[in-house]
This record gives C-alpha cells, structure tokens and sequence, in this order.
C-alpha cells in the first residue's frame, strides 16, 4: 500500500514500531496540555531534531511531507484571526480592519497558537508513519499486544487490495472512456458514476477476496488459534532507552520553558 | 497417493455439480496433466486435493477424496497443506502478505512450526526456485514469473508431496511462463513431489506427462490414459470437448486424414522432427523466394493509420521511444512483446486515452490530435483485456444500443442494428440478461459487439484469448475474420504466437518502448535473434519448422497449421492431396 514510509535501516527504522507508536503518544498528550504558542514549536523542533538525527530522513523528503502540513497551518493562521469570536480578543489593541473585519493583536496570537497545534499535531505522527513498515507493525500488535492474528493478517491482505483495486478504478474509468460514456453532471452524473463503477468494482473485488481466501486457507491459516512467528517483536533496550528518552526530553523541554516563563497555563484538551 | 472414489462437488447457488462422480488414482511420484473446456470442473478438481473443498467452499454430495489415506473430509486443511500445496493461477492475489521472507514463512507459522527450524526451510525453498537473492524483497515488486516462483516456494517449505499447478501461467507474458515451465522441469527431475497439472500450453510440457485425465464439460472423467493414447485415439473427441491439444498432435490428425501414414503418433517437438521429417518431400525447384504465399490476397496499399516518431514517458520512465508504424486498411496486425514493453501505452495514444502530440499520430490522414474524443469513438473501437470493465448497463441488448443511442441514432434504427449484432455475435437469446452472468467467452464476443456497434473502421483488442478455452479462442478469432473480410482493421495486443501465426496479416514487435520489428509473421518467425531478444516464444509449429529446417531449408519461416498441409508428403495416397 502507498503509505508515506521511508525505507531506511536507521536507528528509528530500527526501533519496535510499538515503542514510536507510543513515542506519538507521548508526544500527543504534552501537547493536548499546552496553551501557548511556544511548547508546540519547542516539540515541533524536538521531533524534527528526531527525525533528521536517528530517523536518519533527508532533507528533502522531509519538506516534501512537510509542505503540505505547513499549508494547513498557514490556512489556519490565515483565516483564525478573522473568524474569532471578538468578545475574547477585543480588549487587545486593534491591528487593523478589512471593510467590516477587525484584526486584533490578540485574535492573531490565537491564530498563531492553533496553527502552531494542528502543525504539531501533525509532525509528531512522522517519526511513526516515515519510519515503520505497516508489516512490522501489525506483526507488533499481534505479538505484543494480542490483537486477534486473524484480524492483523486480514488487515495485511487488506492492504495489498488498495493498490490493486486503485489500478482497477483507473482501468475501469478509461474503459467507460472509451464507450464514450459522457456522464451527466451534477449530482444525478455522480449516482450514476457511482452505480457504473461499482457492479465491476465488487465483481473484482468479490473474485480477488476470494481467491486470497482460498490461497491463505490452503496454507493452514487459521487453523490453530496460536501460531509461531519467525520474527519476534519485542521491546529491546533501546526501545526502553528510547521511550523514556523522550518522555525525559519533553518534561525537559516544558520545564525549559516554565524557566524562561514562556508556558502558558497547563490544561488538558483545552484550545483556547 | 492420491485416491478419489465417486467424488461429486456442488457450489452454493449453482444447480449442476461441478464434478461428477469422479474417481481417480495418482500414484506417487507420478506427473498428471488434466485437460477439459472452461467450467469443466478442472480447478474444483484441484481445490478438492487439499481440502479446500468442503472446508472453506463448496459441498461434497457424495464420494471421497483420501490424501496418503487420509479422507479430505475428516482432516482439517492445516494438516492436508503438508501433503498437498496449490499454485494458483492469478500471481497477484495469492500472497498473504507484503514481503518475499514473510510469504515464505507464513505457513510455517500457521503450522506454529518452531522458528529456529524456519531458518533452514527459508533458505532450501528459495534456493529450489532460484530466489534466494530475493528475500527481502516486496512482492509486489517482482515480475509475474517471479511471483509465482514465489508463491511454489512458499509451498515448498511447508514440504508438501503433491504439488498442483493450477493454469500457472495463463497471467503470464512468455518470459514468466518459460520460467515457470524450467521450474516444472526442475520439480520432475527432482522427482520428490507428485505433480497434478492444469495448464493448456502443452506442446513444452509433454514430456513431463506421465498420464492425462480429460474432463468433460460436466465434470466427469471423459477419459484418462497415457499422453499418447489419449490424444492419438481421441483427436476429434478432444476438439469437440474444446480441449487443447498439443500442436504436433493436431497436425498428426490433420496429416493422417490426408491419409499420409505416420508410424508413431508425435507428442512432443522431438518426436514430432522424427516422425515428420522424413515424410516431407524435398520441393522440385529451390524455394528462394519467401516460403509461405503472402496470406493477404490483395495488395494492401491504403494508409489508415500512421504513428511518427511518438516518444511518451510516465514520469521519468520513458515508455515510447521514437515509435513509428504504419497500420494499412483491412490489416490484422498483432502487436507483440513482453510486458512493460510499450504496447498498451501505444494503443492507448491510438484511442485518445493518452493524447498524441500533434504531428505524431494520423488517422485517415487526419492528426489524432485535433479529434475530439466523441468522434474519435466513432472510428476506432477498443476492447479490454477484462471485457467487464467495459459493461456499462444491465442488460446485454442495452450494452450493444449503448453507443449507438448515445450517437443520437434513431429508435427503428438502432432496433435494427442490435438484432443485427446479437445476432452475429450469438448473444440473442441473453438479449436481456444481465452481461455479469454471461460466460467468460460470451462476455468478450459482447464486449466487442458492443464496441463495434457503430460500425467503427478500426477495432484494438488486447489480449482478446487471454483466459479462454480452445473453442472459445477459435470463435472469437474466426468472428474476428469475418470482421476483417467485411473491410474492418483490426489491430491485436498479444502475447499469443499462435494467435500472430494464425492469423496476423502483419506483426510489431515491441521491446523496452521501441517497435524492433514491422513486417509478416512469417519473416519474424525466421528472425530467431530477434525472438530470443524480444523473449518471444516460437509457436510449437513454428520450432518444429526451425528444427525440419535443417533438413528441409524450405520449411523456414514455416508457423501453422496450413504452413504444414500445404507440403507434399512422401508417404500421401495416390491421389492429390486436398488443399
């Protein structure tokens, strides 16, 4: 399946998905605590600094993922400042005025502190999704974890239809193409795309599903409810250094910025 | 090993068993090839081996199937995967999982097998396929031949004795299938495993075949026996079956009618040289001219269709390098190569689905560039590799009137027109089926109906016998002959050599996005660099041609069926033999 990950063989590569699953974690919960724009920037560079010196990751397929990130944070930036609700930015100085928009000071440091979330929201995900090979960690749910090896196994099947039926969508449009099927539009011509598409969409589908099915029974799936795994997943102690590296990095960096008196109040979950 | 007694299987949903009191013995060791039309109950066959039938589809009736004296039916599936692996016939949706190493293992663990034997196992499977080097790799990355190299090992770890080969190479461009049929070469000289074949490209296989079960198109045993008994003493039976023969086979009846006397009936090319050559005459005067007579009965001259020059890359991987061709009116040219080679690119600059640079494609004249894809349409018709792709309503006589309603024709018209076509086509009693329960062969003779209805002057398929049977295949192409007498030009995407030797008027062949050879099948039949180059196989008629050669010069170049019936042999009766 087209995931973002980047093949590598780094330290993050390296790592038990589980533990940079809950690295993300971590990551999340001390953010949800923060109020100020200045902690998400702080963890931002924290888990950038990450990714560029164990994730070992270019700098060009990083900006590459990035950009579109920094996009939505720029949208939020841009269009919070006018959309907030004035009674809570109005006893801050007045910036300026667009016809009948008024831009206050303060409605832009709450713009600024939202996009500088939903930015940081986004980047601490990356050291997982770049880093992790899907594979691995579904194998890591399924060992460590106990989720049913049925399901993990049929997730794994699943991914492999994405592309598949993707190059079936492609075929099928270029095939209707061809009769010169000419859809009406709007809402009747999406139905109607919809119904054409989805009769040899499922017929495939159905036909493919069923011969993985078959392929995988034939080969004693499922025939005992545990089975044995060639590569075992388990916490290694770099994981555990890890893990609790980076919890000790981000109580760091709040209590750096307690020192400098940059932290805002600490409260879970709450915006603004 | 094997011992099937009266075995009758039955689908949910379907009225007829799909085998019928079948029974059967393999014995150890033993290669065993089954033949039978489409719907003949081969693959249901294959899945009652291991115990995928009944445990994961379809109802025993009655009888049983007994593995090593273990009965099908009392065994779980996890203990027949270790006597019985099969192969299937898709590459793609056979894998488990993403990786060459964890596909490997994947039944191991399912056995919960101890991973500190798994090691060894890995490494002797691959090794058997010759993809050792491929380990860490993802599937989805290797090529259809390699995939299924894949698939066997991850069978053979599991050390299974009978292995069953379902149409392992009915996906597969010609350089897959070659690597597959070495595999089966290598597996019988191993002689470790009992192998059941299923598989219709049979001249390469002949000489693995120890037995051969024909099946009928109900689902019983028609009749089973030595390779060459069963296609010496059933030749005519075999054909109305729709079961394909080996070539040399068809060949010795088609001779033997003309009442030339062949002592050993042929099964394999070897044999075929031996017992041919010396029957056929050395011709009176030196052939220096091209052996075959020009198939073409008129000189084609008009220019239809014109490529110049047309470069086209996906990104950065170049497609088309400089192609240039020239397609004349009332041509059948098929377009040949591996995959990856370029010809589906090509086609798809022919029907506006990519569009030409202007000055690069020319239709009648015209730059395919400046026409609408509406007219366009009107011109060229294009069908699928996967007729269903094309369906595009719920009733066959609706699909054919498709276009033609959707050209503004009027209704007395276009009543006239789809009679006309289902007619032709043989469709008129599913005239208001649904085309998703048409047969496999029935879905393509509707889908190139239904592309043809406006009378388009140039009709591309691709692929158009991938899939079918014999009789399928040779209806098809013998309605594709009557379209080309009636003036239409038709342009083929194949890897069929058989299909280009039969009936191509003109072949292309394509190689890493360049069109390496533009002329008659029967020069590139002669051109053995060029093939080998191109990874394209000879027909079995046509090696056999290149192997008379050497004694008969004049059979160079030589690819059919008629090729061979038009010699004179030694041995034919007093009277002049019929052309």
């Amino acid at each position: 399946m087209n995931t973002i990950y980047y093949e590598g063989s780094s330290f993050l590569h390296r790592l038990n998905p589980l533990s940079k699953f809950l690295l993300s974690g971590f990551l999340f919960a001390f953010i949800m605590l923060t109020t100020d724009p200045w902690a998400p920037l702080a963890f931002i560079l924290f888990t950038l600094v990450l990714l560029l010196w164990l994730g070992n990751l270019p700098l060009r397929r990083l900006a590459k993922v990035l950009w579109p990130m920094l996009l939505i944070a720029a949208a939020f930036l841009l269009f919070y400042p006018l959309f907030v609700r004035q009674s809570l930015v109005a006893n801050t100085p007045l910036l300026f005025q667009l016809g009948p928009l008024l831009v206050f000071q303060g409605g832009l440091e709450y713009g600024l502190t939202i996009s500088l979330r939903v930015l940081a929201l986004l980047t601490i995900s990356l050291p997982f999704s770049l880093t992790t090979d899907s594979a691995d960690f579904i194998r890591a749910l399924v060992q460590q974890w106990r989720l049913p090896y049925r399901l993990g196994y049929g997730t794994l099947a699943a991914f492999r239809f994405v592309p598949m039926l993707q190059t079936e969508i492609a075929v099928i449009g270029a095939a209707h193409r061809v009769r010169g099927v000419n859809g009406a539009h709007g809402l009747r011509g999406a139905y109607e795309r919809l119904r054409r598409y989805a009769v040899p969409l499922l017929a495939t589908a159905i036909r493919q599903a069923e011969r993985t099915a078959l392929a995988m029974d034939g080969r004693a799936f499922g025939a005992f409810s545990q089975r044995s795994y060639y590569r075992r997943m388990r916490f290694s102690p770099a994981d555990w250094f890890f893990t609790l590296g980076v919890l000790a990095g981000s109580a760091l960096i709040l209590v750096g910025l307690q020192a400098l008196g940059l932290l805002g109040p600490l409260a879970f979950l709450q915006i603004l | 090993m094997i011992d099937i007694d009266a075995l009758t299987v039955k689908y949910a949903g379907r009225k007829q068993p799909a085998l019928r009191n079948l029974s059967l013995q393999v014995r150890k060791g033993e290669t065993l090839l089954v033949l039978g039309s489409s719907g003949s109950g081969k693959s249901t066959l294959a899945l009652a081996l291991n115990g995928l039938i009944p445990h994961s589809i379809g109802t025993v009736l009655s009888g049983t199937v007994r593995v090593e004296g273990l009965d099908t039916q009392q065994h779980p599936v996890s203990q027949l995967a270790q006597k019985v692996g099969i192969i299937f016939q898709d590459p793609d949706t056979q894998f488990a999982t993403l990786k060459v190493e964890d596909e490997i293992v994947f039944g191991l663990e399912n056995l919960g097998l101890d991973p500190a034997l798994m090691e060894a196992r890995i490494e002797q499977a691959l090794n058997q396929v010759g993809m050792a080097h491929a380990r860490l790799r993802p599937v989805y990355a290797l090529s259809g031949g390699e995939k299924q190299r894949v698939a066997l090992a991850a069978l053979l770890a599991m050390q299974p004795e009978v292995l069953v080969f379902d149409e392992p190479t009915a996906n597969l461009d010609s350089v897959g299938t070659q690597q597959v049929f070495a595999l089966l070469a290598e597996l019988k000289a191993r002689r470790q495993h009992t192998l059941v074949l299923i598989e219709h490209k049979l001249d390469e296989l002949m000489h693995l075949v120890d037995r051969v079960v024909v099946l009928d198109a109900e689902g019983r045993i028609f009749t089973q026996g030595e390779p060459r008994q069963v296609f010496e003493d059933h030749g005519a039976e075999l054909k109305r079956l729709g079961v394909w023969m080996p070539q040399v086979c068809q060949l010795a009846h088609a001779l033997r009618q003309r009442r030339v006397t062949i002592s050993k009936f042929p099964i394999t090319l070897d044999e075929a040289v031996s017992a041919f050559g010396p029957l056929i005459s050395t011709p009176p005067v030196a052939a220096e001219q091209p052996a075959v007579a020009p198939r073409t009965t008129e000189p084609a001259t008009a220019l239809l269709l014109e490529v110049r020059n047309l470069s086209f890359s996906y990104g950065s991987t170049s497609a088309l390098h400089q192609v240039s061709l020239r397609v004349e009116r009332g041509e059948i040219l098929a377009i040949v190569g591996p995959n990856g080679a370029g010809k589906s690119t090509l086609a798809k600059h022919l029907i506006g689905l990519l569009m030409p640079p202007a000055g690069c494609v020319y239709l009648q004249g015209v730059d395919l560039n400046r026409v609408p894809a509406k007219s366009l349409a009107r011109q060229v018709a294009y069908v699928f590799q996967n007729p269903e792709h094309q369906f595009v309503t719920e009733r066959v006589v609706d699909e054919i009137a498709f276009g033609l309603r959707a050209a503004g024709w009027d209704e007395a018209r276009l009543q006239a027109r789809t009679a006309e076509l289902l007619a032709t086509f043989g469709l008129a009693r599913y005239a208001r089926a649904n085309p998703f329960t048409l047969s496999h062969g029935e879905k393509r003779r509707l889908s190139v109906a239904a592309m043809l209805a406006m009378g388009q002057e140039v009709l591309i398929l691709d692929e158009p016998t991938f899939g079918q049977d014999e009789r399928n295949a040779a209806a098809l192409m013998a309605l594709l002959k009557g379209l080309n007498a009636q003036g239409i030009t038709i342009i083929i995407i194949t890897h069929d050599m058989r299909l280009v030797a039969e009936y191509a008027s003109t072949v292309a062949v394509m190689k890493s996005g360049r069109v390496e050879f533009c002329g008659r099948p029967e020069q590139l039949f002669a051109q053995n660099e060029l093939l080998a180059q191109a990874h394209l196989n000879l027909t079995p008629l046509a090696r056999l041609a290149t192997l008379l050669s050497a004694q008969h010069p004049h059979l160079r170049g030589y690819a059919t069926l008629d090729d061979f019936l038009s010699l004179a042999y030694r041995a034919a009766s007093p009277q002049k033999v019929e052309a």
